[in-house]
């Protein structure tokens, strides 16, 4: 219900996303009212909140996947619904669930995910796949892969993807030590970069440029 | 990583999705083989259920191959998005840069190719078991060809109508089936009248245009339906 | 904005008026209802071929000519509750559904009561009671669909996008099925047509019971919507003072 930390100084070209006057109510229960919030190149926002606060729920109704909202939502300073296409050009959401197909392999779904964001190569696979530490897991179907090894081929995505944003929903949970230390560098490296992440998460954050939306 | 915002262009992710959906149909046999068993299944039933005199089944043949194929397309449906929804891969595949019919055309089409086309191909077999009179296996085939794919487009709907639902199977049906009156009817009288002499263009022509109509519009609702459905 | 000033005022403002309407409404419903009735039962020729039974006519003409009135205006309700998020329109697209379900039904059975004299048997497979019998499955489908999606903004909009898609269906179902009974059955296309009665003696009547018949119509969509007015914005403040005062 209220923001700390953020305060929208400069409302510049810089900002990929305004939220003003958010509002949003699930079974007559109010999750949300007047939330405002910004997100700059280079910035990292968690989202942070109690259970049934509502952080997925903003995550998904930023990412146009929930309508139920009242209030304004701008993608560079234009109202995104009449903007979704280039918004979802340069968004990647990786949900809580994480859209890895059981059925193919770890190559496979992502030489889908390529196919609907942007053209790779093959060794670009093979090494995206090795950097989040799925050498030799290539091949073998996603169903017999662990949930943390699941999480990672989704996490493969965020290498491969020419996306700005990144919205990820509790991407943590299922990581092991270093697959937490892995994704904390590729956060802090695509902040760098001059992209922007929105994330969802009760783990303490070790990234420069953090900012903090909490719901309570 | 990639640094240019490099896009894929909608052709691009319309075949990735397309070879994608057919991959999983591939690596899922069961999921392909159980429509074109059932449709072998059903048709069988009509015979022992009514007569296996050869008089009575040639005239019910074409309806029983047409109503057999219309269930099998039914129980296909439900693989269309659920796996796809419950593993998020449809939360993706709306968030893509893409225009979203282009991608449900994709997995349509993707699945009337592994659910439809079995069942189109074996039918001329089915025919003749069911008697049907000789001079109606063109007819039937080609009915059934421009039919089944009309059946999955609306069928698709439904699905996408249904698909956040715990138990779907009979809602899916009652919404699906009295949409699929029309296909029904123009298959079932081409070969009919085609038997007492009529032309077979004109029922072809009518098959087409539910064809262009349901290609045009059908994805279009079911995308909205998907958008609504993943809330 | 809009969706602010939809939210707030269209169902209030809808409440209010409506409870101003009805009792003219009813009041006219009910004039039309009996003149109708009297006249249709007591005062008009007996049909030379079919006797008393024709005088179904006065129910089942009306019945169904309201019921194919049904999926346009859900389709057209539900648009507006998809383009404009207009709450109102999807609490008509929600009654309308059990009403239209009703409604044919009463067609159906009311024509197959005059079927039994016209044809000599309940159920015919006549193009008309074909495509109602068609609609009424689609209809039904729609309320499981509704009830099945428990979320009340996605059962809305599953429901108003169904709406559209049915009710251009429905379109396709009728010629379809026009064009499968003419083919099949050349024959029964006779006397139950009621497009073409004798004279005023008897179409006045029928035009008065068709009027009321409208009238019952309308006054239950208004009554179902106020219902479920009431049930939506049940914590609103105006609704408990409502609820208070009474």
């Amino acid at each position: 219900m209220h923001q700390d930390s953020v305060k929208t100084s400069q409302s510049s070209a810089d900002d990929l996303i305004t939220a003003q006057q958010l509002f949003c109510e699930r079974d007559d229960r109010v999750l949300f009212s007047n939330l405002e919030f910004s997100l700059r190149r280079g910035q990292v926002l968690q989202i942070k909140g109690s259970n049934g606060t509502g952080k997925t729920t903003l995550l998904r109704i930023i990412c146009g996947l929930n309508q139920g909202y009242e209030g304004e939502l701008n993608w560079q300073g234009e109202p995104m619904a009449e903007h979704l296409e280039s918004f979802y050009g340069e968004l990647l959401y990786i949900g809580h669930r994480v859209g890895v197909n059981k059925v193919l392999t770890p190559l496979e779904n992502l030489r889908w995910s390529a196919g609907l964001q942007g053209p790779v190569s093959e060794e670009q696979l093979y090494q995206a796949l090795a950097d989040v530490g799925l050498r030799g897991f290539e091949e073998s179907a996603c169903g017999s892969l662990s949930a943390g090894q699941q999480q990672r081929v989704a996490l493969a995505r965020l290498l491969l993807s020419p996306a700005t944003l990144w919205a990820l929903d509790e991407p943590f949970t299922t990581l092991d030590v270093s697959g937490v230390a892995l994704l904390e560098k590729l956060l802090a490296e695509h902040a760098g970069r001059g992209g922007a992440v929105l994330v969802t998460t009760h783990h303490a954050l070790q990234v420069p440029d953090l900012k903090v939306l909490n719901l309570g | 990583m990639v640094e240019t915002a490099a896009q894929t262009s909608t052709a691009q992710a319309f075949l990735a999705t397309l070879k994608r959906d057919l991959l999983i149909a591939y690596k899922r046999k069961n999921d392909m083989v159980n429509p074109f068993m059932f449709f072998l299944i059903v048709a069988t039933l009509f015979p022992i259920g009514i007569s296996p005199e050869p008089e009575r089944l040639s005239e019910i043949a074409a309806g029983v191959l047409w109503i057999s194929a219309l269930l099998a397309s039914l129980l296909a449906m439900d693989n269309l998005y659920r796996a796809d929804y419950e593993d998020g891969s449809l939360e993706q595949l709306l968030l893509s840069p893409h225009p979203l019919y282009f991608m449900v055309l994709a997995k349509n089409i993707a699945h009337w190719l592994v659910s439809g086309l079995p069942v189109v191909l074996v039918s001329p077999l089915i025919a003749y078991m069911l008697s049907l009179p000789e001079g109606s296996f063109g007819v039937l085939f080609l009915t059934l060809l421009l039919g089944t794919p009309v059946l999955s487009l609306l069928g698709s709907i439904g699905v996408a109508l249904t698909v956040g639902l715990g138990s779907r199977g009979l809602i899916l049906a009652m919404i699906t089936l009295p949409m699929c009156v029309p296909v029904l009817i123009a298959g079932t009288l081409a070969v009919e009248q085609t038997q007492n002499g009529a032309s077979l263009m004109g029922f072809l022509a009518i098959e087409a245009a539910m064809l262009l109509a349901a290609l045009t519009l059908a994805p279009l609702a079911s995308a909205a339906a998907l958008r609504i459905s993943v809330n | 904005m809009w969706t602010w000033f939809h939210r707030l005022g269209s169902p209030k403002w809808f409440y209010e008026i409506s409870g101003r309407w009805l009792p003219w409404l009813t009041a006219a419903m009910l004039l039309f209802l009996a003149v109708g009735v009297v006249w249709a039962l007591l005062f008009v020729p007996q049909d030379y071929q079919q006797g008393l039974t024709n005088r179904i006519m006065y129910v089942h003409v009306p019945v169904a000519s309201i019921s194919l009135a049904f999926f346009p205006m859900m389709a057209v309700a539900g648009t507006v509750s998809l383009v404009w998020k207009m709450k109102l329109a999807d609490m008509v697209v929600k009654v309308a559904a059990p009403l239209g379900a009703w409604f044919t039904a009463l067609a159906l059975a009311s024509g197959s009561i005059w079927g039994i004299d016209t044809w000599g048997t309940w159920w015919v497979w006549d193009g008309r009671l074909t495509s109602l019998l068609l609609q009424f499955f689609l209809l039904i489908g729609m309320i499981s669909l509704r009830s099945a999606l428990e979320d009340g903004d996605a059962a809305a909009k599953a429901c108003a996008l169904f709406s559209i898609v049915g009710s251009i269906n429905v379109v396709v179902i009728k010629y379809s099925v026009d064009w499968w009974n003419t083919l099949h059955q050349p024959a029964t296309n006779f006397t139950a047509d009621p497009s073409q009665p004798n004279g005023p003696e008897i179409w006045v009547p029928l035009l008065l019971m068709v009027i009321a018949v409208y009238l019952f119509f309308i006054i239950s969509v208004i009554l179902s919507t106020r219902n479920e007015i009431l049930y939506r914005e049940r914590r609103a403040q105006w609704v408990e003072e409502l609820v208070s005062q009474s």
